[in-house]
């Protein structure tokens, strides 16, 4: 083989052009088109087939993946069907699931070399992997997420990325620190009917902008006993070869095993869950981008209607919350359009468009001009987001749901959360970090790990 | 063993059931988490509920439950946002008294509360001959961060190995983060020598881009060679052509 076809991986690329100027010509990228962000693809078919993508000039990116069971096997696919990427090793504290991303991988490429570690941090020391796969259950995505920019790896991680405030600035804190590629599982942000709704509201279509609205459906379910904080009955615990429960409980608060945490139950469970952020991770996301606000929160939160209790909040609610600069941002569980889930709604003094998972976007009548006429198709953006995630791998350019970002969606959500928790008005100082003149709100800003797991540097003072 | 997977959602044992206590008052709560009698869950949720409205009474009875195999993380996660001084009291004295996991908790907690008082214990623990509990303080001594955290941790990347050695590389990056505003350059001493090529890779490169960013770059030196053979005819001025002859 010549010597200019040999493959490159990113860290070799990197060692080439430190060490041999002469090496540059033929490691040139190809022409400037093909190096463009590929542009979000209106309305592709239903997810079905997957779509190739090209090599570029860092033709092979090694990955490890961590946690990958329903949803990660859906991303696991659409990331292998990428010419760049090598998927080489997979990290579970589940034997099956091990075992199970080892068999889909191994027969993507024909061989038996994809390697399974029942430790995440054997996964990590590995040097030659240049970027990870994060789709572990919600309370792993954050420390998995600060480990793997400790170690130097580029990621893609599903939502929600953090389960406290705190653990959000951390987030973003060691990705900046590391100069890491983050990319959530924000996978709208690269769709069509929203990047156009978005795209109304930023092109200042909608007139001055009133209001962006963000369905976050429930936040814990429809739990109406025991509050969220209740024991299920203590069963033996499995073999941690077989099921590992203490690091499935990772971080959060010990308690009695029962086999309904990993088997559909846990996200019943206030020590799991991340509040308004299964669905707030997509839509605050959305309605943060449409206000240009995607790097500072809302300043005032207050909870109206809905019952609230206990540790958790449930039933019909509204959360009214407001930026800096006078514009509403409002969570809300009810009285939707019924374009699908995630939906969004942007309100101006000139206009309004409202869209979600339908792909139908309704708006004002003055607006409607503007409105393709293409609409309706339901289809999975994974793989444009994953596309644009591996895009920055390369050009080292923050990608739409980078940790910034998605921190800040994460904190605003978080505070709207509190407040309905403890169902008042709250205010928040962004440049603080914390809520003015309410100390029980600046407690419930973070969660204590469980011994012996540390949320290693965090530079944010309390 | 694998237990039968459970699908269905399971009743709430009355035992079990935590709205009773999440509806006490910090004062009953106190009590729970005194009282002989309370169970484990009992003393789990009233400490759980105390974290957010538990104040100074509250501190003593949960700091004795910081040696519980199962309950100190619930003490932990009740004390650490009390802003009372007296919870970092009470961590400095839990220290000297806990060994592994129980103790490497605590030392989080103190770094977490950025408690300065704690840097001296923390320093000798960075020494400890579990790498576990050394790797921790030195975590914290970052996290707390200062003047004296730089001046521990600087001399801990002399005198540890890993895998204590890294931790205490990030540890050191994260505290002359903390020192930017305040004492610039000694910030930038620090960067600088966690620029080093014996640091680990991600934090050199970590320093590395402060110190671009910081400048005055260094004196330009002409110090890689020309290319010479067949790349000195490649054409720069147009893509991936060769020089016309």
């Amino acid at each position: 083989m010549a010597e200019a076809d040999k493959k490159v991986t990113r860290r070799g690329f990197g060692k080439a052009v430190a060490g041999a100027a002469a090496a540059a010509p033929s490691l040139a990228p190809g022409p400037a088109k093909a190096q463009a962000p590929a542009p979000a693809k209106p309305a592709q078919p239903p997810a079905g087939p997957i779509v190739r993508a090209y090599s570029g000039m860092v033709d092979q990116i090694t990955f490890g993946g961590i946690g990958i069971g329903g949803r990660g096997m859906y991303d696991l696919r659409q990331l292998l069907g990428d010419d760049r990427v090598r998927f080489v090793a997979i990290a579970d504290i589940r034997e099956s699931a091990r075992e199970n991303v080892k068999s889909y991988v191994d027969r993507h490429y024909k061989n038996n070399e994809c390697k399974m570690y029942r430790d995440p941090a054997e996964l990590l020391e590995r040097k030659d992997i240049d970027a990870l796969l994060i789709t572990t259950s919600d309370r792993w995505h954050g420390p998995m997420a600060i480990w793997a920019a400790q170690a130097g790896k580029d990621m893609f991680v599903e939502k929600p990325g953090a389960m406290s405030i705190m653990e959000s600035y951390a987030l973003a804190d060691n990705v900046r620190r590391y100069g890491i590629v983050y990319q959530s599982g924000a996978q709208r942000k690269n769709q069509f009917a929203f990047e156009f709704a978005v795209g109304l509201a930023r092109s200042g279509k909608l007139g001055r902008l009133l209001a962006v609205h963000a369905d976050t459906a429930i936040g814990l379910g429809t739990v109406d006993e025991g509050g969220h904080s209740w024991w299920p009955e203590e069963q033996p615990e499995p073999d941690p070869l077989v099921f590992d429960w203490d690091k499935w409980l990772g971080p959060c608060l010990w308690r009695p095993y029962n086999s309904w945490y990993p088997n559909g139950g846990r996200g019943q469970f206030w020590d799991f869950h991340a509040g308004l952020l299964e669905w707030a991770s997509h839509t605050v996301a959305m309605a943060q981008w449409a206000a240009d606000m995607e790097h500072t929160e809302p300043i005032e939160y207050e909870p109206e209607g809905g019952e609230f209790r206990g540790d958790g909040l449930i039933q019909r609610y509204t959360i009214h919350c407001r930026y800096t600069n006078g514009v509403r941002l409002i969570l809300r569980n009810h009285s939707w359009m019924g374009l699908g889930s995630c939906s969004s709604r942007f309100e101006g003094t000139e206009g309004w468009v409202e869209t979600g998972d339908s792909g139908n976007i309704e708006v004002s009548p003055n607006l409607k001009s503007l409105v393709p006429t293409r609409l309706g198709r339901r289809y999975d953006p994974t793989n444009e987001h994953i596309r644009e995630f591996l895009q920055s791998i390369r050009s080292r350019i923050p990608p739409r749901a980078n940790a910034d970002v998605t921190a800040h969606t994460h904190i605003a959500s978080h505070a709207a959360w509190i407040s309905a928790q403890l169902n008042r008005k709250l205010t928040w100082d962004p440049a603080k970090r914390m809520f003015i003149g309410d100390e029980e709100a600046n407690r419930m800003r973070s969660r204590a790990y469980r011994e012996p797991w540390r949320l290693e540097a965090l530079a944010t003072t309390m | 063993m694998q237990t039968p997977a459970q699908k269905e959602r399971p009743k709430v044992p009355p035992e079990f059931d935590a709205l009773p206590i999440w509806k006490m008052s910090a004062q009953q709560l106190v009590a729970m988490v005194k009282d002989p009698k309370s169970t484990v869950f009992q003393k789990a949720i009233a400490c759980k509920r105390l974290s957010i409205i538990g104040g100074r009474e509250a501190v003593q009875p949960m700091a004795a439950l910081l040696s519980h195999p199962q309950l100190a993380c619930y003490a932990r996660f009740g004390l650490e946002p009390i802003p009372d001084p007296s919870v970092d009291d009470a961590l400095r004295a839990a220290l000297p008294k806990l060994t592994g996991k129980l103790q490497i908790g605590v030392i989080h907690s103190i770094g977490f509360r950025k408690d300065a008082r704690a840097l001296n214990a923390l320093s000798k623990l960075i020494h400890d001959s579990d790498p576990q509990v050394a790797g921790a303080a030195a975590a914290a001594v970052g996290m707390i961060g200062g003047l004296q955290a730089g001046k521990i941790l600087q001399a801990a990347l002399k005198s540890t190995q890993p895998p204590v050695f890294p931790v205490a590389a990030r540890a050191c990056l994260l505290c002359a983060e903390s020192l930017m505003a305040a004492n610039r350059a000694r910030a930038l001493e620090l960067y600088t020598e966690l620029s080093e090529k014996s640091m680990p890779e991600p934090v050199r490169l970590a320093a590395l881009r402060v110190l671009n960013a910081a400048g005055p770059a260094p004196a330009y030196a002409n110090r890689w060679p020309a290319p010479t053979g067949a790349a000195a005819d490649a054409d720069t001025s147009g893509f991936l052509g060769k020089r016309p002859k």
